[in-house]
């Protein structure tokens, strides 16, 4: 029964990360991830949203009449089996209330280590064919969250942790710190985890590719 | 198969549907070709900005290939 242990080669690197995130909480059993990932959600203030979306994860969700969503859920279902993955797709609630105009899509499966590829480059391919697919010109726009086995949410928390720590250190040295050039993405999730925190603010620096986020100690 | 694959997502992009074409041409050691051709005023819904689409279908393909032990690149033909 080895089967278990070939899928997602990148799981490993989750748990590298969630490591060196070092607020490692409660025990290790199968819900300790999900555990971890709450409670550095709650330190950092924006606890709420989240838990609400991880209580509707697994509830079926099916918008007959969102005709979008379901083209959207359709092209990825051909797609993946035609890429002769063994994985399911499914819609996916959006996380908050004021985020209606988003399309969430969850791979999952044995094969989802493949689907998300190295960097998570093959999901990245995925979520950009899949938003040309929907949003065709003269559409209003829909944005498109392609996931797979959780590997963006928990980049993004362990982004977050990190974003914190980062956050702590630039009080106490009371210095600014640039990160590495980022995606619009990957820089709301640190603008995000920083925004209830005390003593700095975010902003963001420098134009297209080269955009990072810039975390600035404020005297209180 | 993998013919398959790449006219699935080019008919979902393009507006003619009707004229998405591809043929597999088995290439040299380099694995086979597949070769895409579009309507005229489709070959920039294929492409992308910057190359952006054309960039996303070959990493798909790429990762189908893996799955199938196969080689493969994608050939725009315009």
């Amino acid at each position: 029964m080895s089967e278990a242990t070939e899928s997602p080669e990148v799981d490993e690197g989750w748990e590298a990360d969630d490591d060196a995130s070092g607020d490692d909480a409660e025990g290790a059993d199968s819900e300790s991830t999900e555990a971890k990932g709450e409670g550095a959600e709650a330190a950092g203030g924006g606890g709420r949203k989240r838990r609400k979306r991880r209580a509707k994860r697994d509830e079926e969700y099916y918008p007959e009449d969102d005709e979008r969503a379901l083209k959207a859920l359709e092209f990825l279902q051909r797609v993946v089996s035609e890429m002769q993955m063994d994985c399911q797709v499914h819609l996916r609630r959006p996380k908050d209330e004021d985020s209606e105009l988003e399309i969430n899509l969850e791979i999952t499966g044995p094969d989802s280590g493949r689907i998300i590829g190295k960097k998570g480059q093959v999901l990245g391919a995925l979520q950009f064919l899949t938003n040309r697919v929907v949003n065709r010109p003269g559409l209003e726009k829909r944005h498109i969250l392609v996931d797979a086995e959780g590997y963006r949410s928990r980049r993004d928390d362990s982004l977050a942790t990190m974003a914190r720590r980062l956050g702590k250190q630039a009080v106490t040295d009371g210095k600014i710190i640039t990160f590495e050039p980022m995606n619009p993405r990957d820089r709301r999730v640190v603008h995000l985890a920083l925004a209830k925190f005390d003593g700095v603010v975010t902003k963001s620096d420098g134009e297209g590719d080269d955009r990072r986020v810039q975390i600035i100690p404020v005297r209180r | 198969m993998l013919k398959e694959l790449i006219t699935t997502i080019a008919e979902a992009l393009v507006d003619d549907p009707d004229q998405v074409e591809v043929t597999e041409v088995e290439g040299n050691h380099h694995g086979a070709v597949i070769e895409l051709r579009v309507a005229k005023n489709d070959i920039g819904k294929v492409i992308g900005k910057d190359g952006r689409t054309a960039q996303s279908m070959r990493v798909i393909l790429a990762a189908a290939c893996t799955k199938v032990g196969r080689r493969a690149h994608l050939d725009i033909v315009d």
